[in-house]
């Protein structure tokens, strides 16, 4: 092994905000590594050994940003918080290794989260459901409601006033349609007065998981502004 | 969770403990519990096995973890379930997988979606095809799931019927929805 000369430079440091300069506190004790149930999982790219949050944050303070970003570490930490749940000196990881998300070329997301991202701002859901399929499925499901024991049931769309709005994750709409009677005979039982948007109803938020802010951020306010709209008082996300 | 609490806690939705026959164990997903407490100084840890408990007789639940702020993430959070690399979620997936063999438990709750889908349909399956031991698991159910499981209905009488009726075709004639009838 060969030294190099390691200059740290704080002021050209991509990641932003606080966690880079808490970061710099990291006494390498490796609580954060011994708790994480990723370290191990991926190796060092052109170098040895494999990544875990403490090699991870010491690579940062060390000017190797875009090591650390270029690699899988990153998505396959699920951001569970557990290092900084333990961390003695307070650093915020989860923060940390969220901006090494964010600062991914948008083409280099893995898988299809980005996309589905871009697919929830121009469709208003991740899987780019059509709002007349979305209307026509939950009438269908309400007759069905009916059929299995329900007289009366229906799932009020756009009601102004209901008591919660609630959100609806778009894997179920899409692919699993019976699992969204779970939370409906719960409303039926307890006889609430809730509602369903019909527009921009998507509660998985995949902007958090890709780093991607203004996405993220454009998500919450059309859920806030969906309740803001019909008047309800609470917002139910039955995630 | 908060919502499930009051519906039980205030008799809004009555429980038949009777329905479910096998042992029970609760996952805390770490938006719920660890990150909950972090970002706002509360958790739904103790509350989601409170909720468990109300549906079926509590001497079937078995702890998964004495210390819900710090019980294991299941692998398939932050995105992870939607991305690429199975190979690592899955090997990630090993310590939930290890915790819920020591359990005993043949029910998992899940009080998430991107957990239940690891948990059922990742280790379940890793668990079925016999590459991971999960001890006595069968089932993985959202924790919605199970109180819908053991609701007590009692359907609405006929006042209500017409008025929703009302209600619902009213909504069918704003948004244009045109239900074919039934022969």
């Amino acid at each position: 092994m060969e030294a190099h000369e390691i200059v740290i430079d704080r002021k050209r440091r991509k990641i932003g905000g606080l966690s880079p300069d808490l970061a710099d506190r990291c006494f390498t004790c490796g609580t954060c590594s011994g708790g994480c149930p990723a370290t191990g999982l991926v190796p060092i790219e052109g170098g040895e050994g494999t990544w875990d949050p403490r090699k991870a944050i010491r690579a940062i303070v060390f000017g190797l940003e875009q090591e650390v970003i270029d690699s899988k570490w990153p998505w396959v930490c699920t951001i569970c918080g557990r290092c900084e749940y333990a961390c003695p000196m307070g650093i915020k990881l989860m923060r940390t290794f969220r901006a090494c998300r964010t600062l991914r070329e948008r083409d280099k997301v893995p898988g299809p989260i980005h996309k589905g991202t871009v697919m929830n701002l121009e469709k208003g859901n991740n899987l780019g459901i059509p709002t007349e399929d979305f209307l026509y499925l939950l009438a269908d499901m309400g007759k069905e409601m009916e059929e299995e024991g329900f007289p009366g049931f229906y799932v009020p769309v756009d009601k102004e006033g209901a008591n919660i709005i609630v959100t609806i994750n778009s894997k179920e709409p899409f692919g699993e349609p019976d699992d969204m009677k779970f939370w409906w005979k719960i409303f039926y039982a307890a006889k609430e007065d809730w509602t369903v948007s019909s527009v921009n109803w998507e509660g998985v938020n995949w902007g958090l998981f890709s780093g991607d802010d203004e996405a993220w951020k454009e998500q919450c306010r059309r859920i806030i502004e969906n309740a803001r709209r019909l008047k309800c008082k609470t917002i139910l996300y039955p995630e | 969770m908060d919502l499930l609490e009051e519906y039980i806690s205030t008799g809004r939705i009555k429980l038949d403990t009777t329905r479910i026959h096998e042992t029970v164990t609760v996952h805390d997903p770490c938006n719920y519990v660890r990150k909950s407490q972090m970002a706002l100084g509360d958790h739904m840890g103790d509350k989601t096995r409170w909720i468990v408990k109300q549906c079926i007789n509590p001497e079937l639940y078995r702890e998964m973890c004495d210390d819900p702020l710090n019980n294991f993430c299941c692998g398939g959070g932050g995105g992870a379930w939607a991305m690429p690399y199975t190979e690592e979620r899955l090997a990630y997936g090993r310590v939930k997988a290890d915790q819920i063999r020591a359990t005993g438990a043949e029910i998992v709750v899940a009080p998430c979606h991107n957990c239940r889908d690891q948990i059922m349909k990742g280790l379940g399956k890793e668990h079925a095809e016999g590459r991971m031991d999960m001890g006595n698991y069968k089932e993985t159910m959202y924790l919605w799931e199970m109180v819908a499981h053991c609701l007590i209905v009692e359907p609405w009488n006929e006042e209500e019927i017409e008025a929703a009726h009302a209600e619902r075709d009213a909504q069918f004639e704003r948004m244009g929805i045109v239900m074919e009838e039934e022969e």
